[in-house]
């Protein structure tokens, strides 16, 4: 990672297979409410032919995040590598950084004052909150922090086609750049299925 | 019976809650809203939003904290306040519902004004569970204004109907408040400056609680077909409430504190005709002098 490298998320739509494992994970690894969804894999173009394509999108921690820009207490903080983080004690439920997000990825939980808008919840890129690095307390707020374990975010470590990449810009590239240069390289056809194991009979 | 009014209240519930079950916010629509933005065509509400909130509501609304303050000392300095003889007969000017009702008003806005501003400058007082508990007081005390609004707008409306000879004349001398002489001022029950106070407190005041309706319940399943019928999606009705909310709201808070200059120093004492109904004779002449014609032709003094 370099010096100004800042962490992404990117979705390889020509290998996303609309499994929704990523959503899932993420919510059985934060141990999220079932109303509560960080991510969401959608789809474009639905119904049209060589048109349609589905996508994994959650937080995309924006560099110059439009949550952070609106929020009136001040509770988004941008870490140095680029994941945006937010302080649910500062929190106070107002809903406006999901006015402004264009990717509809802060939640809320119905749990404040009469069941409405309770404190937001969103995609940390499991990078845990502010308190205390792997504490109880930043586990029960903020789910796993396994960036500060060295892992992969769940939902990118269990992609099955690996069409959801995380990563800082450079080496995403490269992966793209390597999957776009070899795709069909030295295959005339697809060589495997049932009627022909272990190559041509004939 | 009983079952039809739980069936009513059921079916008027889920409008209200109902929603929640299949969100238009983060459910099927939120793909529309993704398509939606900043496309050719689409209102571009996001980046108006953001724009608007993040740049302009907090210094407009702090310029609006100090600059009129400040006009208040200027003019309290140069013209002081006007004094009344409160010798002579009284008029009964606000019979007692008026007053209860005014009342209530005063209430809820003594509760909304200040939580409302603290909101807006959650991150000075640090956010957490004291701007938390403003929030929801904020909306506890919305209930209470708009039970006080209906009453006030119709016992309040023909009185409060613009007279242009009167009002025009009034807006002209700015009311008399720029001079220390006591010459006879026209107006009628209200002047001018009463009746602008009005309707932007009570028209303004009843588009704060269809906006704070639909922040509020954030997937409002009523609007959702007058919606459709005018292609906008939710969130950017959500985002539409949210500055009209905060734009109509820096209005109101300024005519506010011009209403409270007015009635506690701007003329002195007032804010005593609200409490115990009655104005001063003196002061009906020169304050209120078409009022205090009619009431001569009438034969009531």
């Amino acid at each position: 990672m370099g010096e100004y490298a800042r962490m992404n998320f990117f979705c390889d739509e020509r290998r996303c297979i609309k499994c929704d494992g990523c959503s899932v994970a993420c919510a059985e690894a934060h141990e999220l409410p079932d109303y509560i969804s960080r991510r969401k894999v959608i789809t474009m173009h639905e119904g049209i032919e060589n048109m349609e394509y589905s996508l994994s999108i959650a937080c995309m921690h924006c560099t110059d995040a439009p949550c952070q820009q609106v929020c009136p207490v001040d509770c988004f903080y941008i870490r140095e590598d680029g994941i945006v983080l937010h302080d649910k004690d500062k929190c106070i439920g107002c809903a406006y950084c999901l006015y402004a997000c264009p990717f509809g990825a802060p939640q809320f939980p119905l749990d404040g004052a009469f069941g409405t808008k309770g404190v937001m919840d969103k995609c940390t890129m499991c990078a845990g909150g502010p308190e205390e690095t792997n504490s109880h307390a930043e586990r029960e707020l903020y789910g796993q922090n396994r960036i500060s374990e060295g892992k992969v975010p769940v939902c990118a470590a269990m992609c099955s086609t690996k069409a959801l990449l995380v990563g800082d810009s450079a080496s995403i590239s490269d992966i793209y750049r390597e999957r776009v240069l070899s795709a069909g390289h030295g295959v005339t056809k697809q060589p495997y299925g049932w009627d022909v194991a272990y190559g041509n009979k004939k | 019976m009983k079952t039809r009014y739980l069936s009513l209240m059921l079916l008027l519930s889920t409008f209200l809650f109902g929603a929640k079950a299949d969100s238009s916010i983060w459910g099927t629509n939120l793909l529309t809203h993704i398509l939606e933005y900043d496309k050719e065509g689409s209102l571009h509400m996001g980046h108006w939003f953001t724009v608007i909130q993040s740049t302009y509501v907090k210094p407009v609304l702090l310029f609006v904290l100090t600059v009129i303050p400040l006009a208040f000392i200027v003019h309290y300095a140069l013209v002081g306040p006007k004094r009344f003889s409160h010798k002579g007969k009284s008029i009964m000017m606000f019979p007692l519902f008026k007053r209860i009702n005014h009342g209530v008003a005063a209430i809820s806005f003594m509760i909304i004004i200040p939580t409302g501003i603290i909101m807006i400058f959650g991150s000075t007082f640090g956010g957490g569970t004291f701007v938390r508990l403003c929030k929801d007081a904020h909306a506890i005390a919305a209930p209470l204004f708009f039970l006080s609004v209906i009453p006030m707008l119709i016992t309040w409306f023909s009185r409060m109907l613009f007279n242009l000879k009167d009002d025009i004349r009034w807006l002209k001398i700015a009311g008399g408040y720029l001079s220390k002489e006591k010459k006879p001022v026209p107006a009628g029950m209200f002047n001018m400056g009463q009746k602008i106070y009005f309707w932007i407190v009570t028209l303004g005041g009843l588009v704060m609680i269809a906006t704070s309706v639909v922040l509020y319940f954030v997937d409002l399943e009523i609007i959702a077909p007058v919606l459709e019928y005018y292609s906008i999606s939710q969130i950017d009705m959500l985002r539409i409430s949210a500055l009209t909310h905060n734009i109509i709201g820096i209005v109101i808070i300024s005519m506010f504190m011009v209403h409270i200059y007015m009635s506690v120093f701007a003329i002195e004492g007032a804010y005593k005709s609200m409490i115990n109904g009655k104005m001063h004779e003196e002061e009906v002449k020169i304050l209120h002098s078409s009022y205090y014609k009619e009431l001569q032709e009438k034969g009531e003094i």
